[in-house]
Formats: structure tokens, sequence, C-alpha cells
């Protein structure tokens, strides 16, 4: 088996055969674009292609039947009078924000926690892995029947919940999936942090504690500025994340009551797999990724991620 | 160092090697596939029910030369699914449909065959239905779809042990059912279960109540593109009966976070916790799985009350007519076709049907009804529709599916106060002609 | 080290592990309950007769094929993942040229595209070249939607890596290929396991994708298995969860093998 596939390793490495790369000089022994080239191929096959048709097909009046018609700025111009659009991109940055400032906190805390070697907390970290494993329709039906208002957690504290209408008002149902989606990948960002907070020189703690610094003076000293790339990288992960959140919203608040939870992913999917408006639905699906990316490149560029500097300075 | 170096390389390495097997198995695989000929492509919605869609693929596969292949696609995207494929090579022969609004953009886009020819070399498959049943996949004059499955009437269902100790009977008419959520309210109970959630189950108060005060014509006129009766006084007036149930209280106050698919409402009913539920046919069996002892011991059920003074025959119902095959235009083998569809009326397709709760609407069906898990519900529904001088088809799907999320927002936001009458008049309006 | 015990975090722990354990408590008891039990009990109810039938049934109802699938799709996608995110990642780290800044940048744009937003264009492409009704046609949209994430872990990771130590392995003369190999990959174990976990999560619960780019029953993935569970008008939810459950076992058993090696890799970046 290995000997009939080397030749395919080969070819991912080859760039790196040549001795010395000369290209812009800047130093010896750096990689060449070719070894960024086949993955940039097969991501630009299987999804930048597809975006340009996306882009393509906001241009087009088109119901899956037949074929598109060109329809010039309609689906645009319709898009940006609909007052549902504008507020699902309120909700999108809500869901967002929301869903940072719960989870990243949290994850910080736990993840932290878990990086301890004790054995309780090692079992326990195993237990708050398991959300993450669970698809999101097996998430959604465990949390229904958790917070049924007649027979899960609300009938049982009602000084808590009132009548458990959660999914009836705006916030109750808002909260409901800023919560969940807090459930389901709090793990991950945990993982990260735990990794992250382990890799701290443990230099650092001892010279503190010489300084006399206590627990909490030593997380906020220490801790939480040596993470500070994690932080980037998992709240970029999150905006993203929470900026395009679908599954939760389709499965478990269908955009409802009314259109008060309908984001713009969800609005989207409902264009396009509801009302068979794809031409609308594409110019819907341009603008998030158009959002999204901008937010992503703003803080990108604000954090300094892509001068690619290293935690390590400054040890 | 050295250790896990080696390992990632033999992963790196297996991992590309198994990569490469799979594409080239897939290559090879996708050749086969393609050169199946003989075969027609049956695309059925992926539920419990499909032991009897396979059956009958078997049955039909037993004679025939033509192969039946069944498919099926995950319930809650199957319309979504069918729209993406339907016009392109992966066409299915024969599909599942539930009439009305939900064919009619396949036949304005002429990709669905006609049965007029069909039906005149084999006059049964028109006459071996319920008229009204057939009638519902009639689109512009013309069949469109052969019945499958069941009738899926709409009837209020009752815990009749709540009502007994609320000192309350089965309501006959609209007036009785306000008295009814009085007394129950005052006991505690929530009169009416409803699984808002869902949004289908709201809408069939619209339905039933539209069809009382104003006719089934109402309607009918708004499907075929006259948005002015929606303003019409007929329905002011039927907006204005059940914003006074709403406001009675009726519902409770929780109903949008209650569903029925996950349970919950049916459970509600069956615990005592509510009085009644307004549901299709299918909460027989639902409650049936789920709540035995309570099916046996207090579940009622019955027509939707009379309106006073409603024009409305009080003998209509609402609901899901039937389910319904189209067959595409496209198809390689419309004989094969023809004879596959012929098995809908068959007596093994009876009986399948009603060992698994449904209740086809041919005419051979009564012959089978002692078979029925419950003989005197399946009579009671078959009488129903049988004597209806209308069967209003549910909202959502006598409208194409692209005014589904409109009507259900409409029906959601008009319960909870987010709507006023004028505000939902406007909504309806805003909808799609048929 | 010794430390005293941390009251708070010790109660904060508990408290996420009632949030936590909670649905999955009700996750359990209902599998083990007929449709009946379940409904009269309530979800958050003890459990009264205990039943095997969930899972049995389950494994009954082509449970096994679906699962095979699943396997296939999610090792493949793994492997498609680990073949050309590290040397991307590498090159987005250590690249000098102006190009690979803009692959980075074209990633970061990657992440912002929800697999929802381009689906239909995906199921057009996928039906041209064949590949509708393949595992495959699932396989490379779920890779490449997979890259954007596990890139931006593990450039963080490499990110991390002393400039000493490149400039000490370049002194002697290596190549990238051989700084890549003897450098680069065994300090990125963390973010190596880390994509690997991410990559093989978004297979495995992968929804979309299989959704629309499948259709016949060989062919099925467990996610969609999961529909079995649904009728037109509800759901057998102990039905379903038992078959979650089943689903999620094979991953959490991996998970709690690798977790060692995982956690392990995921410390001591930086040559600590």
């Amino acid at each position: 088996m290995t000997t009939a596939t080397a030749p395919a390793v080969d070819s991912v490495e080859k760039p790196g055969t040549r001795r010395r790369p000369s290209r812009t000089g800047t130093g010896v022994g750096r990689p060449g674009f070719a070894w960024a080239a086949p993955a940039a191929l097969f991501f630009g096959l299987f999804a930048i292609v597809p975006l340009a048709l996306v882009l393509v097909l906001s241009f087009t009046r088109w119901n899956g039947l037949g074929s598109p018609e060109f329809a010039g700025l309609e689906n645009w111009s319709k898009l940006l009078d609909d007052p549902v659009m504008v507020k699902s991109l309120w909700l999108s940055l809500l869901l967002t924000v929301l869903g940072v400032l719960v989870q990243t906190p949290l994850s910080i805390l736990l993840g932290v926690w878990a990086a301890g070697h004790q054995r309780n907390r090692a079992v326990l970290s195993a237990i708050y892995f398991v959300p993450l494993l669970l698809s999101i329709t097996a998430v959604s039906v465990l949390w229904r029947a958790v917070l049924d208002p007649n027979f899960g957690v609300p009938s049982q504290a009602t000084w808590l919940f009132g009548d458990g209408n959660l999914f009836g008002v705006q916030a109750g149902a808002l909260g409901v999936l800023v919560f969940v989606s807090t459930w389901q990948f709090t793990p991950l960002h945990t993982l990260l942090y735990q990794g992250a907070a382990r890799a701290i020189p443990q230099v650092l703690y001892q010279a503190a504690q010489i300084d006399g610094a206590g627990r909490y003076r030593q997380f906020f000293h220490i801790t939480l500025p040596q993470l500070r790339n994690t932080v980037i990288t998992s709240t970029i992960l999150m905006v993203v994340g929470g900026l395009t959140t679908f599954d939760t919203v389709l499965i478990l608040t269908q955009g409802g009551p009314g259109t008060d939870t309908t984001n713009s992913a969800y609005y989207m999917y409902q264009k396009a797999f509801k009302s068979f408006d794809f031409g609308a639905a594409s110019a819907i699906a341009l603008l998030l990724v158009l959002v999204a990316t901008l937010v992503s490149l703003v803080m990108v560029r604000l954090s300094g991620y892509d001068k690619m500097r290293s935690t390590m300075e400054g040890v | 160092m050295k250790r896990p170096v080696q390992l990632l390389r033999t992963a790196v390495v297996g991992g590309a090697s198994l990569a490469m097997t799979l594409f080239l198995t897939a290559c090879g695989g996708s050749e086969d596939a393609a050169g199946g000929s003989g075969t027609i492509h049956v695309l059925v919605y992926g539920d419990a029910t499909n032991k009897v869609e396979k059956q009958l693929v078997d049955t039909f596969n037993k004679t025939s030369k033509v192969k039946a292949v069944l498919d099926t696609i995950p319930g809650a995207d199957y319309q979504s699914k069918l729209q993406t494929i339907i016009s392109g090579k992966q066409a299915p022969d024969v599909f599942f449909n539930w009439g009305g609004g939900s064919i009619k953009p396949y036949v304005d886009a002429g990709l669905l065959m006609p049965l007029d020819d069909f039906v005149s070399k084999d006059p049964e498959l028109k006459s071996a239905f319920l008229p009204s049943v057939f009638n519902t996949a009639v689109v512009d004059g013309k069949p469109y779809g052969v019945p499958m499955r069941g009738t899926q009437p709409v009837l209020l269902f009752s815990n009749d042990k709540v009502l007994k100790d609320a000192g309350v009977s089965a309501p006959r008419t609209w007036d009785e059912l306000l008295t009814a959520v009085k007394a129950l309210k005052a006991k505690g109970v929530t009169p009416i279960a409803l699984g808002g959630g869902d949004k289908w189950p709201t809408q069939m108060w619209f339905q039933y109540l539209y069809d009382r005060v104003a006719g089934p014509e109402l309607f009918q006129k708004a499907v075929d593109g006259d948005k002015e009766v929606w303003a019409s006084e007929d329905s002011r007036k039927a907006l204005g009966k059940l914003k006074e149930l709403i406001d009675a209280g009726a519902f409770g106050s929780n109903y949008d976070s209650v569903k029925f698919t996950d349970g919950g409402s049916p459970a509600l009913l069956a615990t005592g916790k509510a009085a009644f539920e307004l549901m299709g046919s299918w909460e027989y069996s639902t409650l049936q799985d789920a709540h035995p002892d309570f099916v046996k011991s207090d579940l009622g059920y019955g027509a939707f009350p009379t309106v006073e003074g409603g024009k409305g025959d009080p003998a209509n119902i609402a609901g899901n007519t039937n389910n319904f095959y189209s067959v595409v235009k496209t198809t390689k083998h419309p004989e094969a076709v023809a004879e596959f569809l012929k098995l809908m009326y068959s007596d093994e397709f009876v009986k399948a049907q009603l060992a698994v709760g449904n209740l086809p609407t041919t005419a051979n069906t009564p012959k089978f009804l002692d078979t029925a898990a419950n003989p005197a519900y399946s009579t009671f529904q078959y009488d129903l529709v049988k004597k209806a001088p209308a069967f209003q088809l549910s909202w959502d799907q006598a409208f194409p599916p692209a005014a589904t999320t409109t009507i259900h927002q409409a029906v959601q936001q008009f319960f909870n106060g987010q709507m006023d009458t004028d505000a939902f008049i406007a909504a309806m309006q805003s909808l799609p002609a048929a | 080290m010794r430390k005293r015990p941390h009251y708070l975090a010790g109660f904060g722990s508990v408290v996420w592990l009632f949030v936590v354990g909670l649905p999955l408590y009700v996750m359990l008891v209902a599998t083990f309950q007929s449709r009946a039990d379940y409904a009269a009990n309530g979800p958050l109810g003890l459990p009264g007769n205990l039943t095997l039938d969930n899972y049995v049934n389950d494994l009954d109802n082509g449970f096994a094929q679906y699962f095979l699938n699943t396997v296939v799709v999610t090792v493949a996608v793994v492997a498609i993942v680990l073949v050309l995110v590290p040397p991307l990642a590498y090159a987005i780290v250590r690249g000098d040229g102006k190009a690979t800044g803009r692959v980075f940048r074209l990633f970061l744009l990657g992440l912002a595209i929800p697999s929802q937003a381009v689906i239909v264009p995906m199921f057009y492409l996928i039906n041209e070249a064949g590949l509708y009704d393949n595992l495959l046609g699932v396989i490379l949209p779920t890779a490449a939607f997979a890259m954007p994430v596990c890139t931006l872990i593990l450039s963080g990771v490499m990110r991390d890596i002393t400039p000493e130590l490149y400039e000490a392995m370049t002194v002697d003369g290596a190549s990238p290929r051989r700084i890549f190999r003897d450098l680069v990959l065994p300090l990125s174990k963390s973010g190596l396991s880390t994509i690997v976990v991410f990559s093989s999560l978004q297979a495995w619960n992968g929804f979309l994708f299989p959704l629309v780019l499948t259709q016949s029953s060989e062919n099925k993935v467990i996610t969609m298995g999961l529909y079995d569970f649904q009728t037109e008008h509800g759901v057998d939810i102990p039905g379903l969860l038992a078959a979650v459950v089943l689903s999620m076992l094979p991953i959490l058993l991996v998970y709690l093998f690798a977790r060692r090696a995982l956690v392990q890799g995921l410390m001591g970046v930086g040559g600590k």
C-alpha cells in the first residue's frame, strides 16, 4: 500500500524538493506558492466556483424549473426595500454578538479549568465534550423536549419561566437560540483554550508566585494575555459561525414567532427552498457572504492576525 | 520525536491512497448506474408508510418487465428536494404529492403528463376513487394525479373524561364551543391544545371557520386570484369569530412553544391538561402509539361544530384530501406507469394501507373497513368524506408551495396578536395566485 | 506544584455539568423506554420499564449500511483535509510571496460562505460531474467546506512556532520540505489533532450536502437515516434518540481513546 501511493505524497511535497526556492529572496527555505496550490485549487473548485454561480443567479429570476431568466438588478433592488431583509441582518448581528459575549468567557474559564491536571477535571471535561458530537437534529429534539412548557423544565420552574412560552416571544426564542448554540459549540472553543492554556510556560506562574501574585492576578496578568492568539482564532470562528447560524434556527424556531428569529441565513433558505425564488435567495446569500467577509477581515486587521505574530514574542 | 512523524506519514500516505481508491471506484461505479434502462423511478415522501409502497413496488416487479425502483426523500424536505430535481435528468417517473397547489407549478411548467389517456384506457383509474378526492388533483380541467395512501380529514378530538368532569358535552355549534371553553377554563384546564410551533395546526382553525362562515367558494376565489374576497364581510366575520375564541383564552398562552410534531400537543390532550384538539385524522394513530390507554378509555372525536348563520354546509370538511401519484411527462415507460398506477385501487393496496392506519378512498374500501385497526373510527371517517359536499384542501397545499411561508407566518401572528384583522387580510392579499 | 482546591471553580463546574448533563440524561432515559412510556413519563420523568427495543429496531432498519457509508465519508473527508491543509497552512505562515497572502484571504472568505448559500449551484456541478447520488459527491464539497476552519486553526498553531527554530534549521541548509517534515509537523500535533476532530465532526454530522446530493437508500448516511423516525406528522422520539446514541458511540469512543493524544498534542507548542 505504501509503495503504491508514495507518488501521491511526492506530488504534494514536490515543490519543496527544490533546495533553495529563490522567490523574493526574503529567506532561505521558505515554502513557495506551490505548497498552497493544491488546497487552493480544490477549494476554488468546490466553494468559489459555486459562489460565482450564485453571483450570476442573483441577477436572474428562477424558480428551479426551466432555465433562469435574466432579471437585471430586480432582486437587489427588491432586497434593499424588504423590511424582513433588514431585520434579518440585525438579527444575525445580534445573535453573533450575544453568542460571542456568552461563549467567550465561558469557554475561556472552562478551557483554563480543564487545563489543570486533576483527575476529576479530566473526567468532567470528557463529559463536557459530548454535546459537540450530537447532530443538530438531535440537539434540537432534545432541547425542545427539555424546554417543553407543559412537561419540561419550565413547568417545574414557573418562578423562572412563567408560562414557559419561550418559543412564542422574541426574547425567549432568541435566548434559546443563543443558549443552544452555546451548549453545542462551547466544547470546541474550550478545547482550543485548554490546549493553549497548557502551552503557557509554567515559569511565568512560578515567577508570579514568587512575586506573591494571587490566583486571580495570575489569571488576568498571565493567562489571559497568553491566550491572545487563541482568543482571536476562537472569536473569528464564533463570529462567522454566528453570522451564518442556520441549522439551529431551522429546527428550533423556523424563524418564528412570525419573523422574529428569521436571521439572514434562514431567510435565504426560506426564499430558496420554501418560496423557490432562487434569484432573491442568491442575492441574500451574497449579501451575507459580503457582510461576514467584511467582519472577519476587519477582525483580522484589527487583531494583527495577518501579521503572523506569535504569542512567544515578549516571553 | 521520531515516532509521531512516522505515524503521521503513514496516516497521510494511507489517507491519500484511500482517497484515490475511492475516487477510482466511484468513477467506475457511476458508469454502471447510468446504464440502467427499463426502470421507472417512484419517488415518495420518506416515512413509516414506505413499507406499504415497498410492498406494492415488489408486487409490481413480480409481473412487469419494466422494474420499479422506490426512492424516498426525508420528510420535511420533500417539497424542496423535488423542486430541485424534477426538471433535470434526475427526475423521477412517478412522484408523491398533495394535489392542488403542490403540483400546479409543475403543470404550468409543462412537466407533468395529463392522465386523461390513462383514464380513457382504464376508466377505473378515475371511477374507483371518491370524486371529491380525485378532483383535488385536477388542474385546469385535466387530471394529473391518482390517489395513493389515504384521506386525512381534520376532526375535533376530545378528552371525554375532562369534558365530563367539567360538565361539558361535545359541542355541536360554535356557541356551545365557546360555552365549553368558559367552563373548562373555570376548571383550570387549557380548553384547546394547539401545536402552534408547527404553524399548520393553527391554520386548521382558519380553514374550518372560513368554510363554515363563507362556504368553500370564498377560498376557491382567493386561490384563483381574486384578492378582494379576503377583505369581504364574510372574511372579517370569520376572523372576528376566531378572535373571540382566542381572546376567551381557549388556547392558553404558551401554544406557540408547543408542537404537534414532537408529541407535545397530543400529550396535553391525553394527560387531561387540555380538553380538545383540532387535528388531522392521523391524531388517532399518533395517540395510539404514544397513549394507548387513553385511546381505549377517553378519546372522543367528532366533526367541526356548525356556525350559526354561516353559508357553508355543516357537512363540509377540511384537511388533506389525499396524497397522489403524478407522472412526469418525460417518462420513457408510460405503459408501465399506467400499470403501476392501477395497483392504487387494488385490494392488496387497500388492505395494506388500512393495516398501517391509513384510510384509502377507493370504491372497494368499505369491503375491508372491518380489517382496520379501529373499524368504527375508519367507518366514521369514510362516511364523513363520502357525504361531504366539499372537501377543503389545507390552505398551504391549495396555494403553490411559494405561498406557504407567508400563510404560516400570518396565521401565527394573527393568533399571537402581532397582526390585527387588517394586517392579516393584507398578508393574504399578498399571496401569489395559484 | 500543589494547589489548594478552587471552590468557586468546583461549583461552576458542577453547574455546567448539570447544564450539559440534563439533556444527555433525557436522551439516555428516553432511548430505553417505549414510545408509550416516554409519552406517559414525560422527558424529565424517571423511567419505568426499560427496554432495548429502540436499539434493536434501529439496527434492524438498515442502520449498519448508513453507518458504513458515514464511516467512508468521514475517513475520506479527514484524509483530504490532512493531505491538503497542512502544506497550505505552512505556506500561509512561512511563505513569502504575495500569492500565499491572497490564498489566505481566499480561505478567510471561505469561512464566511454558509454551505446552504451555494447548495443550488453545487447540486448542478455535482450532477454535471456525474456524482449525484454517489458518496464521492458528498465527500468533495464536505471536505472543501471543512477546509477554511481547519486552515485557520492549523495556521494559528504553526504561527506559534518560534522563528528561531526555523532559522536554526535554515542555517543548516534544510529545504522547506525537510523543515515541514521535521519541524512543522511534529510541533503542530495539537493543531493536527484538532483539525482531525473538527473535520470528522463536520463529516459525521453533515446534513445539507447528503440531503441534496444523495437519494437512494444505499447511499444514505446516518444523519439522513435519522429522518426515518419522522412521519408526515410526527416524530418517534425514543427511536430517533436511540439512533443518535448509536451514531454518537463510535466517535465518542475514538475521542475517549484519542483524548490523551489530543490533549497532549494541544499542549507543548513551541518546544515546552
